[in-house]
């Protein structure tokens, strides 16, 4: 299996899903060998990533991240010391050969009965191990170049993406959602396609958290927005949703958690808006700061204009927090219990923050039954159906 | 003895919600409902079920003698033909100039009064009693509660008011092995005197009956219609009128009791399964077979009330969902506080004396507003789901959470 990243390494969902995945795999009796980009101190599984010693001999060594863009990329170079430089290739085309190459290589000596990628920066690698082995190439996609980008790709990524489903003998979707985006924009055959939604590892909120949150009363009611701050996420329609919560219910709180290059535009705009003492931008949170975050916030909003699947979601509701999830996800496809709306239309969201913050009946619902769904969604469970496909292409 | 063979129709439509917004909430005249939706889906039907299937029925009765049928059309329903289907009452009331329709009684909101509020139960009842009176020429003398729902106290009830039969579920844990066909009769005992003088002032009808005929609806039977008609994996399928009429003949018992939607015919078995057909053949075997259709008053009068069994339901039932309780319609927290924050405030809407917000308040409560925010996803969640004009139970509280906020501050200006 080629990753990308896993923790406590990463930044976003990926790295989350691509070791719950791992996790289920191993308890339903699967083998996985995982060769990552980088060291990692987990102890799930083999993992191979380049030593020292192994990038000597080859001589490369690549500083992939996920969520790489060529320019993030370049601004990571130039934080390389110098001397360091010339280990790195010179921009991300050139890392990526080289993460490649190495990986290919690091597992000439295995003997896989599938190969399984994540995300297009693997998908050559998975490509040339598949084609070496001489055994299926499975493509999992988290999120496409068009999500990321709000339909105005890198030639190149979507290239590379496209090579990877066309290389695959089947690819893994995170939901139905991003499904037709694959049958839509990239042309693929729909039966070449499973969806097999992200699992959760998150526990249901207890009975006393629950009872705290039902009985507790607060004079500032908290809204919560998670994720990185860029357009993918819908960041620019929180706010016009804060706007419109703030001018029926001044005392309405909102956070906004995580970074990105939008941060300085998204301040600007909150103080046109009137918002400058009702919006919080907290930054880039760990995992403890965002567990807190979740449990103090009365509702979770996740306005992505574009979100493959939305791990947050779960993660909220685990919290017994309840979410207004964009329809243009693939959480909302599976989240029973929840508000769903389009991300454009703000003023509908802003009702539905409105209505959960006055009606109690309707907010313990949601914080009590939606985590029903984290029974349902469990990694094991969604390991199984990922192994089905490993049998349906070894048997084929 | 052959059965006989009694078809009652369920015939109703609420009025949907709009998507209210929390910033209309106080602002004055505010309308709650959904006039563009609740037109299309009237026509909708209409044109798919109410007017083929009348017309069909009209010639099946015409043509013969041994045919008869009943309906309960819900007091909403009625308001909507005069709204947007002034045709449909028309074959209606065609249908009642044939002499051989029977209407039966119901709440004239088709609400859950009967479990909340005595009053507001009776009134209702009452209301829609005096319509069928005005629009059908005909007193009805059978009650049938919204969605069947039932318990020894609506019987008894139901007899206090001055009916003579009540229409029920026949469920299984009630028959404990009997035939439904057979007409029964409720436990006898008495109300509380307080209750007995709130059905005596709004009592429907003149006097109290002496005795109530518990009719109780075939499920297996009408399901095979209503339910499986058209179902491909069904071992039953495809439906000859010929089996079906086989399997009737069967059943024993006086009266097989076959109760169902009315939307059954062209709505949910769409024209092209065949149903019509289905349905059109089926008075001529009847009358070769020596099978008689009758109303359910027909049943009553000659019904032997010192033979009937005893139909004993303390916790009610309906006909709804797979657990056939109140489940449908109570029992999340979403559906329990709406549910009781609008008949809080019976007693200071009609103190208002403000007909048009006594109408609205009557109309927020029809059984349907409950029932799209039942959040039974594991078993007929999908059966809620088709049924539901709204995208999910939270969407039907959210808009229904406005109209009631808008209610209150209409109540305290």
């Amino acid at each position: 299996m080629f990753g990308w990243e896993y923790p406590p390494l990463h930044l976003g969902g990926l790295g989350v899903a691509c070791q719950g995945l791992v996790r289920g795999l191993l308890g339903n009796g699967v083998k996985v060998t995982l060769v990552l980009p980088h060291e990692s101190e987990t102890s799930d599984t083999e993992v191979r990533f380049p030593t020292d010693e192994f990038v000597q001999k080859l001589r490369v060594c690549s500083m992939l991240q996920p969520y790489s863009t060529f320019e993030s990329f370049e601004a990571d170079i130039r934080k390389v010391p110098k001397n360091k430089k010339d280990v790195y290739g010179d921009n991300l085309g050139e890392a990526i050969s080289n993460y490649t190459e190495m990986s290919v290589k690091m597992t000439e000596d295995l003997n896989p009965d599938v190969v399984h990628c994540h995300d297009w920066m693997t998908y050559e690698a998975g490509r040339r191990a598949a084609a070496h082995h001489q055994v299926p190439l499975v493509a999992h996609i988290h999120a496409t170049e068009l999500d990321r980008t709000n339909h105005a790709p890198n030639e190149y990524i979507y290239q590379r993406e496209r090579m990877g489903f066309e290389a695959a003998n089947r690819i893994i979707a995170v939901s139905n959602y991003t499904k037709n985006v694959l049958i839509e924009h990239y042309g693929i055959a729909q039966e070449k396609i499973s969806v097999v939604h992200n699992g959760s590892a998150d526990m249901a909120p207890s009975h006393e958290l629950l009872e705290f949150k039902r009985t507790q009363k607060k004079q500032h009611p908290l809204v919560l927005f998670l994720g990185r701050l860029v357009t993918q996420k819908g960041a620019v329609q929180f706010l016009e949703m804060a706007s419109i919560v703030h001018q029926t219910k001044p005392e309405v709180n909102f956070v906004m958690a995580g970074d990105g290059h939008m941060f300085e535009e998204l301040v600007d705009l909150s103080c046109k808006l009137g918002l400058q003492d009702s919006v919080i931008f907290a930054g880039k949170v760990g995992s403890m700061e965002a567990s807190q975050l979740y449990t103090q916030a009365d509702c979770f909003v996740m306005p992505s204009i574009s979100e493959p699947f939305g791990l947050v979601a779960l993660e909220a509701i685990s919290h017994g927090t309840p979410v207004i999830l964009s329809r243009q996800s693939g959480a909302a496809e599976v989240i029973e219990d929840c508000f769903t709306v389009d991300f454009w239309d703000t003023a509908k969201m802003a009702d539905c923050v409105l209505t959960i913050l006055r009606e109690e009946p309707l907010a313990h619902q949601l914080r009590s039954y939606a985590p029903r769904i984290l029974n349902k969604l469990t990694w094991q469970h969604q390991a199984s159906h990922v192994q089905s496909v490993y049998t349906d292409l070894i048997h084929c | 003895m052959n059965p006989r063979i009694c078809f009652y129709f369920q015939v109703h439509q609420p009025y949907r919600l709009r998507d209210l917004r929390i910033t209309e909430v106080g602002h004055g005249d505010v309308d709650y409902f959904d006039n563009t939706k609740n037109g299309e889906i009237f026509r909708k039907v209409a044109e798919k079920c109410y007017l083929p299937a009348n017309a069909l029925m009209l010639e099946m009765l015409e043509n013969h003698p041994d045919f008869h049928i009943s309906y309960s059309l819900s007091g909403v329903f009625l308001d909507q033909c005069k709204e947007y289907g002034p045709d449909v009452l028309e074959s209606f009331q065609k249908l009642a100039a044939t002499g051989k329709v029977e209407f039966l009684a119901e709440t004239y909101y088709h609400s859950l009064a009967s479990v909340v509020s005595l009053e507001e139960y009776c009134e209702q009842v009452t209301k829609h009693v005096r319509a069928i009176e005005e629009l059908f020429g005909m007193t009805p003398t059978v009650f049938r509660n919204t969605e069947l729902i039932y318990n020894n106290e609506i019987a008894q009830i139901a007899r206090l008011m001055g009916f003579n039969g009540i229409i029920s579920e026949g469920a299984d844990a009630m028959l404990q092995g009997r035939n439904p066909n057979d007409p029964f009769r409720p436990p006898t005992f008495r109300l509380p005197a307080s209750r007995e003088k709130i059905v005596r002032k709004h009592r429907p009808l003149p006097k109290r009956a002496r005795d109530i005929a518990v009719l109780l609806k075939n499920y297996k039977l009408s399901d095979d219609v209503a339910f499986r008609f058209s179902d491909k994996s069904w071992v039953g399928y495809p439906l000859d009128a010929h089996t079906f009429t086989d399997w009737l003949m069967n059943s024993g018992g006086q009266s097989v009791n076959l109760f169902m939607d009315y939307e059954t015919f062209g709505e949910h078995q769409w024209e092209d399964t065949g149903i019509f057909d289905f349905l059109r053949s089926l008075p001529a075997i009847w009358q070769e077979r020596g099978i008689k259709a009758v109303t359910p008053s027909q049943i009553i009068a000659d019904w032997n009330k010192d033979h009937a069994h005893v139909y004993d339901v303390h916790d009610s039932i309906s006909w709804a969902d797979m657990e056939r309780d109140l489940s449908a319609w109570t029992g999340n927290h979403i559906q329990d506080a709406a549910l009781q924050s609008i008949y809080t405030l019976e007693h200071q809407v009609k103190m208002t004396g403000n007909e048009k917000l006594i109408e609205a308040w009557r109309k927020l409560l029809t059984s349907d507003h409950f029932y799209y925010m039942c959040t039974k996803y594991w078993s007929d969640g999908d059966v809620h789901k088709y049924f539901s004009p709204y995208e999910s139970p939270y969407e039907a509280y959210r808009r229904y959470s406005h109209a009631l906020a808008d209610l209150r501050s209409r109540l305290s200006a």
